[in-house]
């Protein structure tokens, strides 16, 4: 693939997760949705850095990650499946919305707790560096979760056992109600400093910049094997999730379409590149919605899973506890 | 078929260094585990004989312990993590609980997480709050969580091997009181005990007495002593424990005995009681009775007034003896 066509691919998923997002959003407020956490103002960090990855590398992603996702090649339908929790999800319905999985495309299953994924994804690399491949980790979270103690284990594991990580942390500012400020009094890209590895800051908002300093870093990643911690500048340009009114907490620095939303500047880009006309992206984005509306429509129509998936999966066989109890409800 | 007298240490470590050899999946990680060999000795040798990148020591970090081990289990290796003393396993907690077990059921069956969690549990050793505590139950209470408590060498050896091919996650409590107090005769050869199962290791008709771990010499050499005609039923798997070798026993003797060393509140003799109450009820002839750690901290100096023993498990027999 030549960078035109690298960017025009990444564009094109940044378009179609945007539409994806603006309608889970509106179909929340119908009642058609639970509940999300929306991805707007996440895109170009999270297409930037995927640009750079091979398909093979194993993702430890968070529940902003659509745009990731969608990316690397999951269908918009998956994500639909997930979030309405139907008969065609592969996690059976089994989590509330947000919480994708895709073993196909080499992304872990998202749990709730923050940053609990972070040291699974060394343990992950520590096999990865044992079994002597060439691929690599990416592991993703916010900067609310940057104050944890499983972000602390983590960098110190990968930098002890020189492990191939890239620590993807989506500052998006805020961590529902509480601002960064808040949160840290040193910058997040700062503290791999204290682990002996690397950290970098980028403008998470340039979907540009986002790949040339990811391209750099995961080459350096695969090649020396040793983990980096890349701090993504962002802005959370929509509510927390579809139960939160951040009007409550803090007038909004960004806005959907506004000059600073990292679609706008993308566009601006792609345009300068000569990578796409003005004409060219219009119709990316009305083809992006149209799509998804019909896409959206067809996947609310399938059922629930069925009821005999309930008490499956807990285990490999399931048990005499777990057989009663299944008998007695279902 | 060739055997040695082995006492559990010397029985954990030899099947360990017997899969390591065969399966170069398997990784060992934990505090002190390599160099120094653990510091009950569990894991003596094995880092000499397969590297320090297969007997991994850590640093100090059991959620990061534990979270790694997953994180290779979902990679295809076979970790078996060490914390050192099941007392320090809390802040990897949520690893366990909310990462480990419940993986294969959210990923909807894609993923799971085969990893063997090992850990000295309980009292006896004069540890202290923090050094004895068995928290068996805080596991039993979480689906998609083997929990398995092997009481002598022998059982060690098959339990091990039976969970090291599980695919789902184990917590493989180890009595550290009976470490190195017992010795029995333990085959050279690979062989396994089923996981669910519990064994009769005493057999009688008056009553049921229901144990594991550290207890079961505890409750055997009193009924030994004192001629008690009871089953003894040592359940080796805590979680899913073997209901139907419980309850065919108490069908036949009409009275139950559960003894712990964890706590009685909510403990397992909690679930074993309201198993048989739910469908032997008719069958009884005397209350359930339960002979547990009490509801306090475990203390350091009084350790022999926290741990059930002859004493308190003679009263017991005495009350549904005498019980009508
Ligand atoms: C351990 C834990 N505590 C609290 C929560 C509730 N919670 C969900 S998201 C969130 C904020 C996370 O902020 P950040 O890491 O910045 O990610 P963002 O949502 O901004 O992308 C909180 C407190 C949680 N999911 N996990
Ligand atoms: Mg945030």
């Amino acid at each position: 693939m030549d960078e035109k066509e690298l960017f025009v691919k990444a564009y094109k998923a940044m378009a179609l997760s945007r539409a994806l997002d603006r309608k889970i959003v509106m179909a929340q407020r119908q009642g058609r949705v639970g509940f999300y956490t929306p991805t707007i103002g996440q895109e170009a960090l999270q297409i930037g850095l995927s640009m750079a990855l091979e398909k093979e590398d194993v993702v430890y992603q968070y529940y902003r990650d659509v745009p990731f996702m969608l990316h690397r090649g999951v269908p918009p339908a998956a994500i639909i499946d997930q979030i309405m929790g139907n008969s065609s999800d592969v996690e059976k319905g089994r989590q509330m919305p947000s919480h994708y999985s895709s073993k196909q495309h080499n992304f872990m299953s998202i749990q709730s707790p923050v940053a609990t994924n972070l040291p699974p994804a060394t343990g992950a690399a520590y096999a990865i560096k044992y079994r002597k491949k060439n691929n690599i980790v990416v592991t993703t979270f916010g900067d609310g979760s940057s104050s944890t103690p499983d972000f602390h284990a983590a960098m110190n594991l990968a930098a002890v056992y020189e492990l191939p990580v890239v620590f993807l942390c989506e500052n998006n500012k805020w961590a529902i109600s509480l601002p960064i400020e808040k949160q840290t009094k040193v910058e997040i890209w700062k503290k791999a400093d204290a682990y002996g590895m690397k950290g970098v800051k980028v403008d998470g908002n340039d979907l540009f910049s986002m790949y040339e300093i990811a391209k750099i870093e995961i080459e350096r990643v695969r090649k020396e094997k040793k983990p980096v911690l890349i701090e993504a500048v962002s802005y959370r340009i929509g509510p927390h999730s579809t139960s939160d009114d951040p009007n409550k907490y803090r007038t909004a620095e960004i806005t959907d379409g506004s000059e600073k939303d990292p679609m706008t500047i993308a566009e601006k880009k792609m345009i300068e590149h000569n990578y796409l006309t003005a004409e060219e992206i219009e119709k990316i984005k009305s083809d992006a919605k149209e799509n998804i509306e019909k896409i959206f429509d067809e996947r609310e129509k399938l059922p629930a899973p069925g009821t005999d998936t309930l008490f499956t999966d807990v285990y490999e066989k399931s048990n005499w506890i777990i057989d009663e109890e299944k008998e007695e409800i279902l | 078929m060739s055997s040695k007298q082995l006492n559990m240490v010397q029985a954990i470590n030899s099947t360990l260094d017997m899969l390591m050899k065969e399966d170069d999946s398997i990784i060992l990680l934990g505090e002190d585990i390599g160099k120094d060999g653990g510091v009950f000795r569990v894991t003596e040798g094995l880092q000499a004989k397969y590297g320090a990148e297969r007997v991994m020591d850590t640093p100090l970090v059991e959620l990061g312990i534990v979270g790694m081990a997953i994180g290779m289990a979902l990679a295809g290796l076979k970790p078996v993590p060490e914390i050192q003393f099941q007392d320090f396993i809390f802040t990897a907690f949520d690893q366990i609980v909310n990462q480990a077990a419940k993986m294969r059921y959210r990923s909807g069956g894609e993923y799971n997480v085969p990893m063997v969690l090992r850990t000295p549990y309980g009292g006896g050793i004069r540890g202290g709050l923090y050094h004895s505590q068995s928290g068996e139950a805080y596991f039993a209470h979480t689906a998609g969580l083997t929990v398995l408590s092997p009481s002598n060498p022998y059982d060690a050896k098959g339990l091990l091997i039976s969970a090291m091919k599980s695919k789902d996650p184990v917590i493989f409590l180890e009595p550290k009181k009976l470490y190195r107090s017992i010795k029995s005769d333990v085959p050279d050869e690979k062989y396994s005990i089923p996981l669910g199962k519990a064994a009769l290791v005493h057999e009688g008709n008056g009553m049921t007495f229901v144990t594991y771990g550290s207890m079961v010499p505890t409750v055997v050499n009193t009924v030994v002593k004192h001629s008690i005609d009871a089953d003894v039923i040592d359940l080796r798997t805590i979680m899913p424990y073997d209901g139907e070798t419980i309850l065919n026993s108490v069908k036949k003797t009409g009275k139950l005995i559960i003894v712990h060393e964890a706590p009685r509140t909510l403990g397992m003799g909690a679930e074993i009681s309201a198993f048989i109450s739910e469908r032997a009820v008719d069958y009884l002839q005397a209350p359930i009775l339960r002979v547990c750690g009490p509801d306090i901290p475990f203390p350091y100096k009084l350790e022999e007034y926290y741990m059930p023993n002859e004493e308190r498990i003679l009263k017991a027999i005495n009350r549904v003896q005498e019980f009508r």
